[in-house]
């Protein structure tokens, strides 16, 4: 997993973690744009993700004695950013989606294929932004760290606290919510039979 | 889970799908599921849109459709900036506090004390390890500045860690260590005896300084050195060079002292003479008519009744005080009660602060008036001083927090963490109150265990402060959320502590609720040492074992059909 389009600058990071404030600066203006896209996704309104971006670059000062240098910073940077986004939005009590014990009877059928096929087909990624919006908290999290930072599967049961077994069914159940708020079609955003 | 799909449905459900897309699959499963999409038009194609719209998810949220706002572009270097202020901010309110700490309180006690006589360097140091109380404290005082040593050099290596190496922090740490350490200590002889019924008679002579204890004491001999006292009944007839310094139930002087007397716990009655200062904490203090003091008197007894001469000033708190003999200098005295006879001689001014008008005979002769200040009980609310000293006093607790959690960072977690189990740490917050002091002064009767007592008395009085910024702690923790880094850790400390320092100043609740929290928290502190010395279990234990419904790194996305 990286930032998409991102090549990590290792000598930056290796400043920043000895306190070289210049370096600070150069890891901030390389990732927080990234991030601010993230959080954008993540969380309700712009402002939001605007306070959230500052909150993860202020955090980050104090964690990344904790990043590990053998693996990649993007990565370890977007697990921060998720953690940080779902902290505030659980805080906030905004969470719409049904809990895991509701989530595990969600019937496993699978829509009118043609009719799914279609609807991808007509829809615009402006319509997708818009869509993602009006979803629930915690789907539009799952997506946007499955989709747009390209957590694991590990990764996104840890940060939202669910277990792992349920990662699929959370990110089913998102993609069937944004079908919703895409066409408004319950049946095919519940599953029609074949 | 989806993997265990049924066999018999004739198309894959959407969640197998998915779960195939993403590489979720075991590889049993994943060959299955490519085995039935080479067939099956209608699943290839709910595949195909699967896919297609993680595509379309991706594109969407990658696409930079908005720029960086200006505000977070900003942010970095008005953050730099911010965090500045806010260290200015810090830095001046704890210079602030420290100027206002001397100035309202250390600077005139030291002009006090420097007018009683206690002449010396800093207030520290006249007052308690230089001459006052116990020449021991000279032991205590290398230990204590070897601790702040320590401590300035822990903050020093926490500080500078980032700009020079591990290495030659810890050498320069160990190296300022040392140097404390081969400061040369004075040597001294000394004799030691212990009887029922000891006497020195009065040829007897000795050379050195006499630690001396028993039930019944007389020294009618001479002593070239310190006499240290410690017994029940106690009289000194001989002649002392050097201190007298005494724990006795009751001491009479009828000899000479040339040096200080420095007594505590009993009763001082003193009829010889003293050529510098008496010192007396506790019990009640006599200076009889034919008595004699070279210095002055400073005094924390119950009664004192000065009759005989004293050289130069008397500062004194007690109950009552009464004045029938001459003294050269001034007096300082804050007590219930003052009494000045007729046949009474004062030297210099006298400043008085008590509950009731001093009793001044017609007849005493005196330099000045008495200059009488009513005592006011409990905080003066009305007084903006009281205000001010709230705020001191609260970035006082702040940064004592700040400065515990940087140096143990562990324990305060610990500590917060214990402090929400709310029963065990109020149980043994009573235990540890009121037990701890009480084992601590048993512990100071024997001299053995007074450096013990002593020490464990003082880390009692700091663990007071702490558990308050431990209750501050969870009351922030309740308020903002729990968290496990250190800033914010530090700021609901800082929030928590503001508001139980607000609730501790509401007239008559404000003391009980400032109890409760000191209970509380010490408790709390108490339970975290606790867990830290029970025993972990053996690595080797069985524990249950952990299921995973999708182990990683077993999975196997097959071919995508075409």
């Amino acid at each position: 997993m990286s930032a998409p389009g991102i090549t990590e600058p290792t000598e930056a990071i290796a400043r920043a973690r000895a306190g070289d404030a210049d370096a600070w600066g150069e890891l901030y203006r390389e990732y927080a744009p990234a991030i601010f896209r993230f959080c954008r996704r993540a969380m309700p309104t712009r402002e939001d993700a605007e306070d959230a971006t500052m909150e993860i670059f202020m955090k980050l000062k104090g964690k990344l004695n904790q990043y590990d240098p053998t693996r990649s910073f993007s990565a370890w940077l977007y697990k921060v950013a998720a953690n940080h986004c779902w902290d505030i939005l659980r805080r906030r009590r905004i969470r719409q989606d049904k809990e895991t014990e509701d989530v595990e009877s969600l019937p496993l059928e699978h829509p009118e294929p043609s009719q799914l096929e279609k609807l991808i087909e007509q829809r615009s990624s402006e319509e997708v932004r818009k869509a993602l919006e009006k979803m629930g908290a915690r789907a539009r999290m799952a997506l946007v760290m499955r989709y747009y930072s390209d957590m694991s599967y590990d990764e996104i049961a840890n940060a939202l606290g669910v277990r792992r077994a349920f990662v699929g069914v959370v990110l089913l159940r998102a993609r069937h919510e944004l079908r919703q708020a895409l066409e408004g079609n319950v049946a095919l955003a519940a599953g029609g039979a074949s | 889970m989806s993997d265990t799909g049924e066999q018999e449905l004739r198309h894959l459900d959407e969640m197998t799908c998915l779960l195939y897309l993403e590489r979720q699959l075991d590889r049993a499963r994943g060959l299955e599921v490519s085995a039935h999409t080479q067939e099956c038009e209608t699943c290839r194609t709910l595949l195909r849109a699967l896919e297609r719209e993680s595509r379309l998810l991706t594109r969407a949220m990658l696409e930079e459709n908005e720029p960086l706002p200006s505000r977070l572009a900003q942010f970095q270097e008005k953050a730099r900036r911010s965090m500045q202020w806010i260290w200015g901010l810090a830095f001046g309110l704890a210079a602030t506090g420290a100027y206002a700490l001397y100035t309202g309180y250390v600077q005139p006690w030291q002009q006090q004390l420097e007018q009683a006589g206690f002449g010396g360097s800093n207030l520290l140091n006249l007052l308690i390890f230089q001459s006052t109380f116990w020449k021991g404290w000279q032991s205590m005082i290398t230990l204590l500045e070897i601790l702040a040593l320590a401590t300035v050099g822990g903050l020093g290596v926490m500080f500078l860690r980032r700009r020079i190496r591990r290495g030659s922090a810890l050498a320069l740490v160990f190296a300022g260590l040392c140097a404390a350490l081969m400061v040369p200590a004075p040597a001294s002889a000394m004799e030691f005896r212990h009887e029922e019924r000891l006497t020195i008679g009065k040829d007897e002579v000795i050379h050195s300084d006499l630690y001396a204890a028993g039930g019944r004491v007389r020294v009618e001999g001479t002593i070239e050195g310190d006499l240290v006292l410690a017994g029940g009944d106690v009289e000194v007839s001989g002649h002392v060079l050097g201190d007298l310094i005494s724990t006795s139930g009751a001491l009479r002087v009828t000899g000479h002292v040339d040096g200080s007397i420095r007594s505590y716990a009993g009763n001082l009655l003193l009829k010889g003479t003293v050529g510098r200062n008496v010192t007396v904490a506790g019990g009640d203090l006599n200076i009889d008519h034919d008595s004699k003091i070279g210095g002055s008197i400073t005094s924390f007894a119950g009664h004192v009744s000065i009759d005989g001469s004293v050289g130069r000033d008397v500062l004194a708190m007690g109950g009552q005080v009464t004045i029938t003999g001459n003294v050269k200098g001034s007096a300082k005295i804050r007590s219930g009660e003052l009494i000045i006879d007729s046949s009474a001689q004062v030297g210099g001014p006298i400043d008085f602060k008590g509950d009731h008008e001093p009793q001044v005979s017609p007849g005493a002769k005196l330099a000045s008036p008495v200059h009488f200040v009513k005592m006011r009980h409990g905080p003066d609310y009305s007084n903006v001083h009281y205000y001010t000293w709230q705020v001191i006093w609260l970035a006082a607790f702040i940064l004592f927090g700040l400065v515990l959690f940087a140096l143990m960072p562990r324990f305060a977690e610990e500590a917060v963490k214990s402090a929400e189990r709310y029963g065990a740490s109020a149980g043994l917050g009573v235990l540890v109150l009121f037990g701890v002091p009480i084992a601590a002064c048993i512990a100071c009767i024997t001299v053995v265990g007074l450096f013990i007592g002593t020490s464990t008395l003082f880390v009692w009085y700091a663990s007071l402060y702490f558990a308050q910024v431990i209750v501050g702690t969870v009351v922030g923790q309740w308020l903002m959320g729990r968290t496990s880094e250190f800033w914010p850790f530090v700021g609901r400390m800082a929030v928590g502590v503001v508001i139980v320092r607000l609730c501790t100043t509401i007239p008559h609740v404000g003391g009980w609720v400032k109890f409760v929290a000191i209970l509380w928290g010490i408790g709390a502190m108490s339970l975290a040492i606790y867990r830290r010395f029970q025993p972990v279990l053996a690595t080797g234990a069985p524990s249950a074992p952990a299921v995973q419904p999708l182990p990683p790194n077993t999975t196997i996305g097959g071919p995508l059909p075409a």
